[in-house]
């Protein structure tokens, strides 16, 4: 080989890294295009064929969620998921990762991450109501843990408030395994009053307007895609330049003046400019609305003058749509934009002809049919093996441990922690709607035609995860559905936000599958389609993968916001009553404290999504019956003993010494999926209703003690300094 | 409930207002009659009864809050309508913009944890002898929630004489101060008392379901 060609090999190699595609991609880039790409579409292609915009190695499982009911009318494809909740009202929800920009710089990666969920909401034509987050630190003592703690707090706090959308619930988990590569999740709803228009992605119409919105572009966030979609090394850093800058004042313009040009009826289509910002958003658009666009890249109004054509197509820059209309309506458009303060330009238009033509002034830099790099994008079958359950056994050892230095342990790990640090940074009443928020574990707003409560709940807990990822991925659908069944409100949807490690390592493909196989069942079982999702893979640094963390969003419905029973203790001397089904039996709060992973037992004959259904029903017995039930909460992980704690209150403690009925005082630490804590002024009363309630399911019913005047009993020989306990289940950074 | 007679309410919007709609929803819940005061238009000030500025992040916050939404035109007609002794209720933000204004004493510094801080307060009334306060006593206590992140009431000390001397300390954080405000200051008047304004957030407490019904002793 002379030395020519070998230069040329090299630079060849170079340029595939550089735009992070394989030669096998590089061999169907050119049999597409039937030629050798130009400068331009090297990374037009690297940004679409990213696994980040393309799920190319997830599309073909995502095809199991393909459960819909009646009230979820088909949308594939838009931007967020619909459901109609009847009376006129629907909803739009999605849940959205910002795991990579996140832990490079976690004030402005959280912040847009925030930024971008809402954007997929209101370019839907609903208005965002309710915000959720959901969280994965490492350890609290690994390096930079606190400051990106911090600073994702500070990103999501300074976004939401600002735009006036409520945090209204999130979750927040520690493990060692999040220590190089956090996850930050959100979730938005946004809401459909009767009447309004809802808008759609797919462009239209030969010779209408391809118009800009929002703010100008800027260098920030080019080629965040494929950042997004490759796995950290020790330089991640450097990546610095690659994540995206907010300005949530800017985005409550575009969605004040977005939702009054939809109102108006003045646009055919509409797509925010999310991950691969210009690139994504328009050939997106035509191939959604199989027709073609012609642009003019030189109209794209620019923060900095010097930006080349690339950088504009790839630059994530934030606050900005593209959208389509007809040419009498740009006037109208752009006053109301004038209004807001904003900038409406238009680019190009819409042509019958199925090609994208990007031009810069005079010159064509490519013209090419969308499909071929939507349609016809990559899509693989990663190597996996069916999901075996590994740790499933079939008689569950005790742990030797010492409750109150378990208990000392979770709090220290911020395993056990009201996270009241974070949530009171977190405007959670802006709007006026909100009647249960972070305080609990499901929140709930009032819809304003109706006035029913629509409740929100975040899922997935990483230690039943790595425990096993069937039955985590299961629990990620049913614990928050059965934490907002006992608050009274029937499960309607699930949104999903799928963050794994590496793909192209055989063991996480397995926990993909599994997990998405695990949340479907989930969801037909419920009758709650998933009708939403984002995928994230690659959280990968150093080749150490992450926890599998397939978090979900669940959304349910309540007759009226009035009632809410709190997950808190009300008042002494009441007795406490636990139901519980012991589907699944582990020691995963125990372990983990000690970081270790639990085995399980799992337990035939137990009908979980009846015995939601059913809890979802006993709170109107509760009010028909006049039961005096106080407080509810789910029992979490770690058991009766943990779950009682949390229900604390300064003034309220509790007292398990009561009668242990022979149990060691260790099964008080012991998880079974699925139970719930009530505290009633009624014992007798209470428990005979709950046994009627129940009485054709598999659950175990019993008084297990009472609420005191602060003091904490465990049993006869543990007892917690109760002011120390509150102490530390409320410290916050 | 019911304002009686239709009132005539103007509600400012400035670029990033964001409790508009749920102070319109107030107010329109008590019959009403509201209008949006659009932050560059000048407004007839004969045909409002009440002005009510409300939270949000007015022109996102930039060089102090509130200080680019004092120069606007709508703020012109405000100043024109306090002159004529009508009330006029400053809601979180619009408190910021009222002291920036000059329409009121004092100004709203960072909170003294520099974070946003959202949490449910016990207030007292210390005086209610404002439009705003005819519903309540002296010394009784209101539950509202707060949110923001400059709510550190600050002034010299001759104001805050002023302020004690003339009973223009409306309301005050009872047990536990949120944001460090001297003298726990949570709601001021002018002199005159027709210019009201707290931090809390009444159109946020108005029903069990919100968590407190405080909010709707204020009018």
């Amino acid at each position: 080989m002379s030395n020519k060609t070998l230069a040329n090999e090299h630079e060849h190699e170079q340029k595939l890294k550089t735009y992070r595609l394989s030669s096998d991609e590089y061999q169907m880039m050119t049999t597409l295009l039937k030629r050798e790409p130009h400068a331009i579409e090297w990374a037009l292609f690297s940004a679409l064929w990213s696994e980040h915009c393309s799920y190319k190695s997830s599309k073909m499982h995502l095809r199991k969620f393909s459960f819909r009911n009646e009230s979820t009318p088909e949308m594939d494809g838009e931007n967020a998921g619909v459901v109609d909740l009847g009376f006129g009202e629907k909803i739009a929800f999605k849940m959205e990762s910002h795991n990579h920009p996140s832990f490079i710089e976690p004030v402005q990666g959280a912040a847009t991450g925030v930024g971008g969920i809402l954007r997929d909401i209101f370019t839907m034509g609903a208005r965002p109501i309710m915000t959720a987050d959901y969280l994965c630190f490492g350890e609290v003592d690994a390096p930079r843990m606190k400051d990106l703690m911090k600073g994702v707090v500070r990103g999501i706090s300074m976004y939401g408030n600002c735009v006036g959308v409520p945090t209204v619930t999130g979750q927040t988990n520690f493990h060692a395994r999040y220590n190089k590569n956090i996850l930050v999740n959100a979730l938005n709803v946004g809401y459909f009053a009767p009447g309004q228009k809802m808008a759609l992605s797919g462009a239209s119409g030969p010779g209408n307007l391809v118009v800009y919105v929002g703010a100008k572009t800027g260098r920030d966030g080019v080629h965040g895609a494929s950042m997004a979609s490759a796995s950290f090394d020790d330089d991640s850093e450097s990546k610095r330049p690659n994540v995206q800058i907010g300005d949530p004042f800017y985005e409550k313009l575009l969605i004040e003046a977005c939702l009054q040009i939809l109102d108006q009826e003045l646009v055919v289509a509409m797509q925010d400019m999310g991950a691969a910002g210009l690139t994504s958003s328009s050939f997106e658009m035509a191939a959604k609305g199989q027709v073609g666009l012609v642009i003019d890249l030189k109209k794209v109004p620019l923060r900095d003058s010097s930006m080349t054509a690339e950088d504009i197509l790839l630059s994530e820059s934030q606050e900005r749509m593209l959208l389509i209309c007809e040419p009498k309506n740009f006037e109208s458009i752009k006053n109301t934009f004038k209004k807001w303060n904003l900038d409406a330009v238009i680019l190009g238009e819409v042509q019958k002809e199925r090609k994208v033509k990007l031009q810069w002034g005079v010159e064509t830099l490519t013209d090419i049919d969308p499909d071929l790099i939507i349609e016809k994008a990559p899509r693989y079958e990663r190597p996996y093996q069916r999901w075996a359950s590994p740790r499933k056994v079939e008689q569950l050892a005790t742990p030797t441990f010492r409750p109150s230095e378990l208990i000392q342990k979770l709090t220290k790990s911020f395993k056990l922690n009201q996270a009241h640090w974070i949530h009171n940074q977190y405007d959670q009443r802006v709007g006026a709607r909100t009647a249960m928020a972070c305080e609990s574990s499901v929140a709930f707003a009032r819809l304003d035609h109706s006035g029913r409560g629509l409740g929100l709940a975040v899922g997935c807990r990483p230690e039943v995860m790595q425990m096993d990822a069937e039955v985590g991925a299961l629990d990620a659908v049913y614990y928050p559905a059965f934490q907002l069944a006992l608050k009274g409100a029937e499960t309607l949807a699930i949104t999903d936000c799928l963050n794994f490690g590496n793909p192209q390592k055989p063991e996480i493909m397995s926990e993909f599958v599994a997990s998405v196989e695990a949340i479907a069942l989930a969801s037909r079982k419920l009758n709650a389609p998933v009708i939403s999702g984002n995928v994230s893979f690659y959280n990968e640094t150093l080749e150490e993968n992450i926890i599998s963390t397939p978090a979900t969003g669940v959304v349910a419905i309540r007759d009226s916001v009035e009632n809410l029973i709190s997950d808190q203790f009300q008042a002494p001397f009441e007795s406490l009553i636990a139901v519980q089904m012991k589907w699944v039996e582990s020691w995963t709060a125990v372990m983990a404290a000690d970081k270790k992973v639990s085995s399980f037992k799992q337990s035939p004959g137990c009908d979980v999504p009846d015995f939601i259904k059913q809890c979802s029903q006993m709170d109107a017995e509760f009010k028909k019956l006049d039961l005096p039930i106080s407080s509810i909460k789910a029992i979490g992980l770690g058991g009766i003993a943990t779950t009682c704690l949390k229900m604390t209150t300064d003034a309220i403690g509790f007292d398990l010494s009561y009668d242990l009925n022979g149990n060691q005082e260790a099964d008080l630490f012991k998880d079974s999926f699925y139970g719930f804590i009530v505290s009633t002024g009624d014992n007798e009363k209470t428990a005979s209703f709950l046994k009627s309630h129940f009485k054709n399911l598999n659950v175990e019913i019993k008084k297990i003690g009472e609420t005191t005047n602060q003091k904490i009993t465990l049993s006869t020989s543990t007892q917690i300094e109760p002011n120390q306990f509150r102490t530390d289940y409320l410290k916050g950074l | 409930m019911s304002l009686g007679t239709k009132l005539k309410i103007g509600i400012t919007r400035f670029l990033g207002t964001n409790c508009d709609e749920d102070v319109r929803k107030w107010l329109q819940s008590l019959s009403a009659d509201t209008t949006y005061l659009w932050f560059e238009d000048q407004f007839d000030v004969n045909h409002y009864d009440m002005i009510v500025l409300p939270g949000g992040f007015s022109h996102g916050d930039y060089l102090r809050c509130g200080a680019m939404a004092a120069q606007t035109p709508v703020m012109k007609s405000v100043k024109e309508f306090a002159k004529k002794d009508k009330p006029i209720l400053g809601i979180c933000n619009g408190f910021q913009i009222l002291c920036e204004a000059g329409l009121l004493p004092g100004a709203l510094l960072r909170n003294k944890e520099l974070r946003f801080k959202d949490q449910w307060v016990q207030l007292q009334v210390n005086n209610n002898q404002n439009p705003f306060a005819k519903k309540t006593e002296v010394g009784q206590t209101l539950k509202l929630p707060i949110a923001h992140g400059d709510g550190n009431y600050y002034a010299d000390s001759e104001t805050l004489k002023k302020l004690k001397d003339n009973n223009q300390i409306w309301l005050t954080y009872k047990d536990n101060n949120p944001n460090g405000a001297l003298m726990d200051i949570a709601g001021i008047t002018n002199e005159k008392h027709n210019i009201c304004a707290l931090m809390p957030h009444p159109e946020r407490a108005l029903y069990e379901w919100m968590g407190s019904c405080d909010g709707a002793f204020l009018l």
